[in-house]
């Protein structure tokens, strides 16, 4: 309890019209950090004190504007540029529907801005190491007296001449106020270091809880778990637990006509080619070819691709053999496979073999080439040109 | 009896100096509860329980414990809703508007109702939080970028419900806390208990009664009222909007704004008064609450019955004016179809007796105000029963007319509401200043100067 | 403290003033005090820094900091989302994802028609209609639909059952089968085979060489429900049984008597789609159907004029409308009829001037009339309807090319009493039950059942445990239709072809696998193919060698599977001569009547009780009254008054010594004293969905009957006490309140008029339109594809199958009596039913009701959470997973189509019997099963225009409106329903979206739907003012 400072001192009164005089006279002698407490707001005080009126207002503007401004922005950008959804037909900016809220934002934001503006700039609060407090002088003016307090840091205050002055009002009682200077706290104390990481470490397991499990938790849950099999899903209720189902031995799904000649390495009737060769045919077979047949025969057919010496080497598609296979047997031999080709029968469906089969025709065309096929495409071209 | 208009009726009566008042409002605070207080609490509480546990059910099992069913999406979940919003208008209104109005007697009950308001805002913002399929995603209700990038609509009435009870839910509490600061700081400088200091000194923000704080406070106030009162009044017209903004015959009404407000406030002071009624009696405050704040209170409670009324008629007149085939069904269906019973509860509890209050002998009698304003109550919960049941049991297709029946459940729920309310009603009468001190010390007889003020003493 | 007090005391101040009297007298208390400047109890240790404001403001943030730094800790944390589960070897059919069609054939009912199963990844998840098929061409009925459910039903048998001591305990095949080929073996006494009726050639091939091994056995078979009296009086009459194929689609009249042709009797989805042709708006072609029935049924609601008399009146009815015509000179025949017409409308006070309108149509259309009768009536009222309908010359209207055959004769009553006799003197020693339940469905005065227990050796073949079953020793688990091969024969020249989808679930066999097992004397020869190869075997020498010789037989064999049945020539040259004698055998004295008629018939849904298990149908609201799982005596006004009941109450129904309590239900247009109740419920033993609901009125056959052995006369009704509720999903308001009634016109929610109407001013619906209404918004512009839908309500009879189609494709859940109580049925598409005018003579119109996907939907505006949008196409969609569950949007929706998840029901409904994991194989894989607390609603089937966009998308052209059905389309008997995009001009769609007879219900809420009804259309004689 040493270096004690002089905080102010103060007087007592005992009724409203006595304190209004009083303050009149403190602002007369020319005083300006003197203070009058009371109970209540005493009507008049201000004028006697000449206080200048409160600036209040002017936070509660500036904070009521910008709440309508942000809310109406921010229902703009929200609803009509970062996720825009067709409501009700009604267009992404539908200002009649945002007032509500545009109010309900201003009234809170100008009202919580005014209150807290008060508090924390105006009246510097919280503040309950105040030197008034805990004093007889806050407790007597807190219940029903009227007090006067002229503070030591006022410019022409000096001890003698307020005590003076003071005992001139004659006041009912009078005290003087001291404090001590406080001292801060420093951050780094194991004490508060610890809580530091107490708080840390929970705020982080909390979260991760709710992250990571609670939200697989039932009823989070719900519906991310499906009662029904997605493909390749796995399915308890059968021996071999396969969800998926191999369809049963010897039925005909629609669209997909068992091929015959399956099995037998040199077939006794072949299909007839049910495609002609138009563009998109063509396209399809070509992607098809080169997805699944050119790893082994090569881009163009010509059995030279960079399995080549790895394998028992992949047949050339131009030999004269290939060129002399009908439509069907080339068809056959990709349902069917020959020698160490497997059957490509579950990667192509029927439509894309017989593209297979066309592309494959049209490299064959394009190796051997005759002199009348380049006329044919020459017309063709000045056909072309010509429309 | 012989009144001298010359001079203003004081508002304190049986001239109690400062510090009685002081005294008698921090009674309460300082002495222990006695039998009867803990009596009511553990009826109060219990009741809470059995919602608790009802909701719990509710929880556990899904809504389908509730009575709702496909037309009747909405039943006593926004029934009561509304319900509460509604009764948390009085208190705003009266520390609001009539502080703008300048009403004096407003000092002696604006605490209590205030506080009345935040308790029933609390239940009031209970429901829609529990109404919804998966109460657990209620979040979703809020403006944040969900793990979907995924906004709210800001077209949606509830939506709107959001903004506007939180809304009125904080600037409340604002309100109220402001007007409790000085009193905080009385209470902190009467104790003498180290705990009891502590906590007082925490809310009192180190308030030091002093005239340039009471400046800015007073502006402040002044502000907050500005502002609280056009809010009081958009909550219930956005409520109203829930309804008024939906396309259903008995919902899709422009009459709903106004109307919705003004039963809210007689609703709202019913409430009050009932409350009132037994607190002045329990804390003998009969000279901070005198006869003259209720028969006050009782006036509006008429007035605002006959605006209520008058909204009846004008639905009625409006469906048959409009000429749409729908309209007038949903509401011949109301006084006449299944549901006419909750309407004519309804009309004769809001309408024609609240027409007593015509006499002044019946204003200031305690049993009579008693009856009629519980009666109010019960009529206001009819009337939301009406608006939002009875519209939805039969719309536009006759195929998917219902019924619909309350369950254990929905009563309970109810019930637990009203334990809610009052369980905070009773703990707050007992930690908190039933009236505010320094409002009341302020308007005390002789407690501001003389007009021609310091001049004489000087 | 005490030193400092002393450096105070050193400068006490002046006491010449003091501060207060106590210091000027220096008491130490005081001076203390001044100090310490704290009250007593509130001493130097307590420091403000600590106790009031611990935190100080750095310190605070420096919290808030390390919170949430540390918040972020961890939060990316993988998930196992479970294992992967390729196929070894990937079928050459199967593209993961996508769906595969079979062709097979439905064995439902007798009528088999050819159907479509989906599969996905080899697991059937969908009927349809099989399109090609000659009979049923895409369509199949409701029960069709839902027996894929009974297919996963976790209540079907799993392994063979053998009692003792009154306990099923499991046994394993191969003992079962040695033990009964020994019985069999060593049997010297009959052998009784009870079966339905035989519409498979192989099986009954089958069955024959069965009889050639085992010489004692003896079949018998019997069908609930069956044409037999019809077929006798037209063998009478014509010398042939075949009653043949109606051309209805030229018939100009119709006249129903006592008959439910578009409802349950004979072929319903053919006649449906035959009806419906003649009421098409676009040809202008319309028939007029009278109905001269006694309870209301579907082919009632759809009449244009409906008369009511009891069924032992029909034939009176018909007599009188011979010899009125006959005076009037219309028919001309030497026969006497001496009736007359007035006497008859006067005694059955039947309004006159419909029959009058009757007698002129039928006069005006000889030839292009067809009178019909129906099942349940007596012979003789078949003889005289062949009778008029031959001297009308409505012969023109029986098709020549092809008549229904019955490959089995079915077995009368007197067969089975002989049987039960036998039984009785010990003569039989072994009964084998095939997939049938005699003991639920003959009249228990045979006393079937009191035989069957003095049997030893009772063998059942069935999918699910049911009455029969109870009593046997023996019950062995068969296949389910998709689990099996199978051919049959319902037509001449048609032949289908049923192939299994999936391998059996259970340890369950094809039922005539297991006889082939026992023909071969040896339980070791089964195999899964064991009938296949049969089948195959006997098509290649029955059908292949007659028909298709000429191509290869797999190739024809695979082809075959694939179409799913063949067509042939088959010689059907059957000309019908009238035998004139057999109508002066006719007796028409009518049984003076005193007490109340009891009519029963076949249950919409359940049919003869096979499908009482099947939780989808209990639910599908009944067409006419809209009460689900139950059934109950339906009663006219009048009757109810009579009886002071009033729905629900329950009465006790007598016939001779046969009773039956059952509730009430007051139906709309019913014949006064007459009761109809419908069959197929009451079951017992048969699983938790069927077992306990309804009222089993098969109590009330009898083995000897007058008029037939579905309605009965004389019958005693007195109410008697207590209630049980009946769980109606569609409040029927009363006719007496004036502002209830007619609703549905008041609001435009039905509009409707006459045909003639249309004929002179085709737009007079549109100008009765409500004016497009002004708004404040710019509507949004939907310039892609846009989905919509039409409903004809001239086509649409209100049969349902399009809720049963919508359940299977939306995995909507069964939620039980107690919640469809509650009025929360969940069903996505409603069949609206309303009544108009008077209860003893209602008009009532149907309405399909689901989500119109309104372009200002009101639903979307209230969300708070934006759950519920719209797409781009025009779609109303639900979020499921953002749906939080207000209920605001359903609350705000005018037409009431979305379904809120109260319970999660697939938990609440009996105990999670949905949560069973074989729910998880029905469940259509592309469509989310929703939970607790979500809203949900028809989505336009978005599964299938997703998949048809993505296939667009993979062909690289735009997606079109014809590229999409929906489910309720595909299963719309009269394609009343049709679907595509609004905005595509050239499309068949663009014609009915704009259609002159279109028109939106509530349109005066301009909310704008995307979902235009066509406005029914009534053919009224045109002299009805």
């Amino acid at each position: 309890m040493h270096n004690k400072n002089l905080y102010g001192i103060t007087a007592l009164f005992d009724s409203p019209d006595k304190i209004i005089s009083v303050a009149k006279k403190t602002a007369e002698a020319g005083y300006t950090r003197f203070d009058i407490n009371s109970p209540y707001p005493v009507h008049g005080f201000d004028k006697a004190m000449n206080l200048k009126p409160s600036k209040l207002g002017f936070i509660t503007l500036v904070f009521g504007l910008t709440g309508s401004i942000v809310a109406l922005l921010f229902m703009f950008w929200t609803m009509s540029i970062d996720y825009p959804m067709i409501i009700g037909g009604k267009p992404f900016f539908a200002l009649p529907a945002f007032i509500p809220i545009t109010f309900e934002v201003t009234v809170l934001l100008a009202s919580l801005a005014t209150v807290i503006g008060m508090i924390v700039f105006f009246f510097k609060f919280p503040e309950n190491r105040h030197p008034l407090h805990n004093t007889n002088y806050i407790k007597q003016v807190s219940k029903d007296k009227f007090g006067l307090v002229i503070e030591a840091s006022d410019k022409n205050f000096e001890y003698q001449k307020v005590k003076d002055f003071i005992i001139s009002l004659n006041p009912i009682e009078v005290e003087e106020i001291y404090y001590q200077e406080k001292e801060l706290l420093s951050i780094i104390e194991p004490k508060f270091l610890t809580l530091l990481l107490a708080v840390a470490l929970v705020t982080s397991g909390t979260t991760y809880f709710v992250l990571n499990e609670l939200l697989y938790m039932v009823p989070f849950s719900w519906m991310s778990e499906q009662l029904r099999l997605n493909p390749q899903n796995s399915c308890e209720l059968f021996a071999d637990g396969f969800g998926m189902r191999m369809p049963v031995k010897g039925t005909v799904a629609r669209g997909f006509m068992p091929y015959l000649q399956k099995g037998n390495s040199n077939p006794t009737e072949l299909l007839e080619n049910p495609y002609l060769i138009t563009e998109e045919n063509i396209k399809l077979g070509k992607s098809k070819y080169l997805t699944f047949c050119s790893p082994c025969h090569g881009n163009y057919g010509d059995g030279d691709s960079r399995l080549r010496g790895q394998f028992p080497n992949p047949p050339t598609l131009h030999s004269k053999r290939a060129q002399e296979f009908k439509d069907g047997m080339i068809y056959h031999i990709i349902v069917n496979g020959q020698n160490s080709m497997p059957s490509y029968a579950s990667y192509l469906n029927n439509e894309e073999r017989w593209a297979v089969v066309n592309f494959i025709r049209v490299l064959q065309k394009a190796k051997n080439a005759s002199d009348s096929d380049l006329q044919f495409v020459k017309k063709e071209n000045n056909k072309n040109a010509s429309n | 009896m012989n009144i001298d208009y010359s001079r203003e009726v004081p508002v304190v009566e049986g001239r109690l100096s400062l510090a009685q008042i002081e005294e008698l409002v921090a009674k309460p605070l300082e002495s222990k509860p006695d039998k009867k207080y803990y009596i009511a609490l553990t009826i109060s509480g219990s009741a809470l329980m059995l919602g608790a546990i009802c909701l719990a059910f509710s929880f556990y099992y899904g809504l389908g414990l509730w009575g709702n069913n496909q037309p009747i999406g909405w039943a006593y979940d926004i029934v009561n809703f509304v319900f509460w919003i509604g009764i948390g208008h009085a208190g705003t209104l009266i520390s609001a508007i009539l502080f703008l109005l300048r009403q004096k007697w407003r000092t002696g009950i604006a605490r209590f109702s205030e506080a009345m308001t935040i308790f029933a805002v609390i239940c009031a913002g209970l429901f829609p939080a529990i109404h919804t399929g998966r109460p657990w995603l209620d979040g979703y209700l809020l403006p944040y970028p969900n793990q979907h990038s995924l906004w709210v609509n800001f077209t949606s009435p509830l939506l709107w419900d959001v903004f506007a009870v939180s809304t009125y839910f904080t600037v409340s509490l604002v309100f109220w806390y402001i007007g409790l600061i000085p009193d905080f700081a009385t209470l902190r400088d009467r104790t003498d208990s180290k705990l009891k200091k502590t906590i007082y000194s925490i809310f009192s923000l180190g308030w030091r009664h002093s005239s340039r704080h009471w400046q800015h406070y007073e502006k402040a106030y002044m502000l907050l009222a500005g502002f609280a009162t056009p809010l009081v009044l958009s909550v219930h017209t956005i409520v109203s909007f829930d309804f008024a903004v939906s396309i259903l015959p008995g919902w899709h009404t422009t009459i709903f704004p106004p109307y919705f407000v003004a039963g809210a406030i007689f609703s709202g002071f019913a409430m009050v008064v009932t409350v009132l009624v037994v607190v002045r009696k329990v804390f003998n405050l009969e000279n901070i609450i005198t006869m003259d704040h209720l028969d006050k209170m009782n006036k509006v409670i008429l007035a605002t019955g006959m605006m209520v009324g008058y909204a009846y008629a004008m639905e009625f007149f409006i469906a048959w004016y409009s000429g749409v085939q729908v309209e007038q069904f949903a509401f011949l269906n109301r006084a006449f179809g299944p549901y006419a019973w909750a309407y004519w509860i309804m009309v004769s509890c809001n309408v024609i007796f609240p027409q007593l209050f015509w006499f002044r002998k019946f204003r200031r009698s305690i049993p009579v105000m008693m009856i009629i304003v519980i009666l109010v109550n019960v009529g206001m919960w009819f009337e939301r029963f009406v608006i939002t049941v009875t519209s939805l049991h039969r719309d536009f297709l006759p195929s998917s007319w219902a019924y619909y029946t309350p369950t254990l459940y929905d009563i309970g729920i109810l019930i637990g509401s009203f334990g809610l309310f009052f369980t905070l009603v009773i703990l707050f009468t007992k930690t908190l200043p039933v009236v505010s001190i320094s409002e009341v010390k302020a308007v005390a007889e002789g407690a501001q100067p003389s007009h021609i003020g310091g001049i004489v003493n000087a | 403290m005490s030193e400092n007090f002393a450096n105070q005391s050193n400068d006490t101040p002046d006491p010449n003033y003091w501060r207060s009297f106590k210091e000027l007298f220096k008491d130490k208390e005081t001076l203390e005090k001044k100090f310490n400047e704290f009250e007593k109890g509130v001493t130097d240790d307590f420091n403000p820094d600590t106790n009031l404001f611990g935190l100080s403001r750095r310190k605070f943030l420096a919290l808030l900091g390390a919170s949430a730094a540390f918040a972020g800790v961890a939060c990316s944390n993988y998930r196992d989302k479970g294992e992967i589960v390729p196929y070894n070897q990937q079928p050459e059919e199967i593209t993961l994802g996508k769906p595969n069609f079979y062709a097979s054939t439905c064995t439902g009912c007798v009528s088999n028609c050819g159907i479509l199963i989906k599969t996905r990844e080899g697991r059937p998840i969908k009927v349809d209609g099989n399109p090609e098929h000659p009979i049923n061409q895409g369509k199949i009925c409701a029960k069709g639909q839902a027996n894929i459910l009974n297919l996963y039903n976790p209540e079907r048998i799993k392994n063979p059952l053998k009692k003792n001591y009154n306990r099923f305990s499991e046994v394993d095949w191969k003992s079962v089968d040695e033990f009964i080929i020994n019985l069999l073996n060593t049997s010297q006494k009959e052998i009784a085979i009870v079966s339905h009726s035989i519409n498979s050639p192989t099986t009954q091939k089958l069955l024959n060489e069965l009889k050639n091994v085992y010489s004692n056995i003896n079949y018998y078979s019997y069908e609930l429900f069956n044409d037999s009296i019809r077929n006798k009086a037209w063998q009478k009459c014509y010398g042939t049984p075949h009653f043949p194929l109606i051309k209805w689609d030229e018939a100009k009249i119709i006249l129903s008597l006592e008959s439910d042709f578009l409802g349950a009797d004979c072929n319903k989805i053919e006649n449906n789609r035959l009806f419906s042709l003649m009421r098409d708006v676009d040809s202008k072609k319309f028939n007029r159907l009278y109905v001269v029935e006694s309870g209301m049924t579907l082919t009632g609601i759809n009449a244009d004029y409906r008369l009511k008399i009891k069924p032992e009146n029909q034939l009176e009815f018909v007599l009188s409308l011979l010899s009125e015509l006959k005076a009037k000179g219309v028919i001309s025949s030497n026969l006497e009829f001496n009736y007359k017409l007035d006497d008859f409308i006067k005694r059955n006070n039947i309004d006159e001037k419909k029959v009058r309108f009757l007698i002129k149509d039928l006069s005006e259309n000889k030839g292009k009339s067809i009178i019909y009768a129906g099942n349940s009536l007596s012979e003789d009222v078949h003889i005289a309807v062949n009778l008029l309908n031959e001297l009308l010359g409505n012969k023109t209207l029986f098709n020549k090319n092809s008549y229904p055959v019955n490959i089995s004769n079915l077995s009368s009553f007197d067969d089975f009493i002989k049987l039960v006799n036998k039984i009785d003197n010990n003569q039989v020693d072994v009964v084998i039950h095939l997939n049938c339940n005699p003991v639920y469905h003959l009249p228990e005065d045979i006393e079937y059942k009191k035989a069957l227990a003095k049997i030893e050796n009772v063998i059942t073949l069935t999918e699910t445990m049911n009455e029969t079953a109870q009593l046997s020793k023996f019950v062995l688990p068969i296949n389910h239709n998709f689990e099996s091969w199978g051919d049959f024969k319902t037509r001449t020249g048609i032949l289908s072809l049923a192939q299994p989808v999936i391998l059996p679930i259970h340890n369950t066999r094809q039922l005539e696998a297991i006889l082939l097992t026992w023909m071969a004397k040896d339980a070791s020869v089964y195999d899964d193919l064991i009938y296949h190869d049969y089948l195959k075997f006997n098509w290649q020498n029955s059908v292949y060698n007659n028909f298709f010789s000429a191509i290869g037989f797999d190739k024809f064999w695979f082809s075959a599977l694939h179409n799913g049945f063949i067509t042939f020539e088959e010689n059907t040259t059957y000309d019908f001569s009238f035998n004139y004698s057999v109508v002066t055998k006719i007796n028409s004295n009518v049984d003076n009547n005193s007490g109340y008629t009891v009519i029963l018939r076949e249950s919409y849904s359940l049919g003869d009780g096979r499908f009482a298990n099947n939780g989808w149908l209990q639910e599908l609201p009944h067409p006419v009254s809209k009460v689900t799982w139950d059934n109950y005596a339906a009663i006219s006004f009048n009757t109810a008054n009579e009886l002071r009941l009033k729905d629900n109450d329950l009465i006790e129904i007598k016939l001779e010594d046969r009773s039956l309590k059952i509730p009430v239900f007051i139906q709309a247009g019913n014949t006064d004293k007459t009761i109809v109740i419908e069959l197929g419920y009451g079951r017992e033993y048969s699983g938790i969905i069927a077992s306990g609901v309804g009222f089993n009125a098969n109590k009330l056959l009898s083995k000897n009957y007058k008029i037939s052995p579905w309605i009965y006369t004389n019958a005693e009704v007195k109410k008697v006490n207590g209630k049980y509720i009946l769980a109606s999903t569609q409040e029927h308001h009363s006719f007496d309140i004036p502002r209830e009634q007619d609703l549905h016109f008041k609001r435009d929610i039905v509009i409707e008029g006459t045909f003639a109407e249309y004929l002179e001013n085709p737009n007079f619906v549109k100008e009765k339109q409500h004016t497009q209404h002004e708004s404040i918004y710019q509507p949004f512009e939907y310039n892609e594809v846009k989905w919509g839908m039409s409903i004809d309500l001239n086509k649409c009879l209100g049969c349902g199958d399009c809720v049963i189609a919508c359940n299977v494709e939306n995995n909507v859940p069964v939620v039980g009596k107690d919640q469809v109580l509650k009025s929360r049925e969940m069903q996505w598409i409603r069949i609206d039913r309303y009544y108009s005018g008077s209860p003893d003579d209602p008009k009532v119109s149907t309405q399909p009701m689901l989500c119109q996907h309104c372009d200002l939907a009101p639903c979307e505006n209230v969300c708070p959470v934006v759950a519920t949008t719209h797409s781009p196409d025009g779609l109303n969609q639900m979020t499921y997973n953002r749906c939080v569950g207000t209920r605001y949007c359903s609350n705000n929706c005018p037409y009431k189509v979305r379904r809120f998840n109260f319970f999660d029901y697939r938990d609440h409904f009996k105990n999670a019997y949905q949560e069973n994991p074989l729910f998880a194989l029905l469940n259509n894989p592309e469509v989310t099963v929703r939970s607790r607390g979500v809203m949900e609603k028809c989505t336009f089937c978005i599964q299938r225009i997703a998949d048809a966009r993505s296939e667009a998308i993979r062909l690289d052209r735009k997606v079109k409106g014809s590229d999409v059905t929906t489910a309720c389309q595909d299963a719309c008997p009269t394609s009343a329903i049709k679907f595509g995009d609004i905005n595509d001009k050239e499309g068949e769609f663009y014609k009915y979206r704009n259609h002159q007879l279109g028109y939106y219900s509530l349109s005066v809420l301009n909310i704008k739907p995307n979902v235009t009804y066509i406005t029914k259309l009534r053919n009224t004689h045109p002299e009805e003012a």
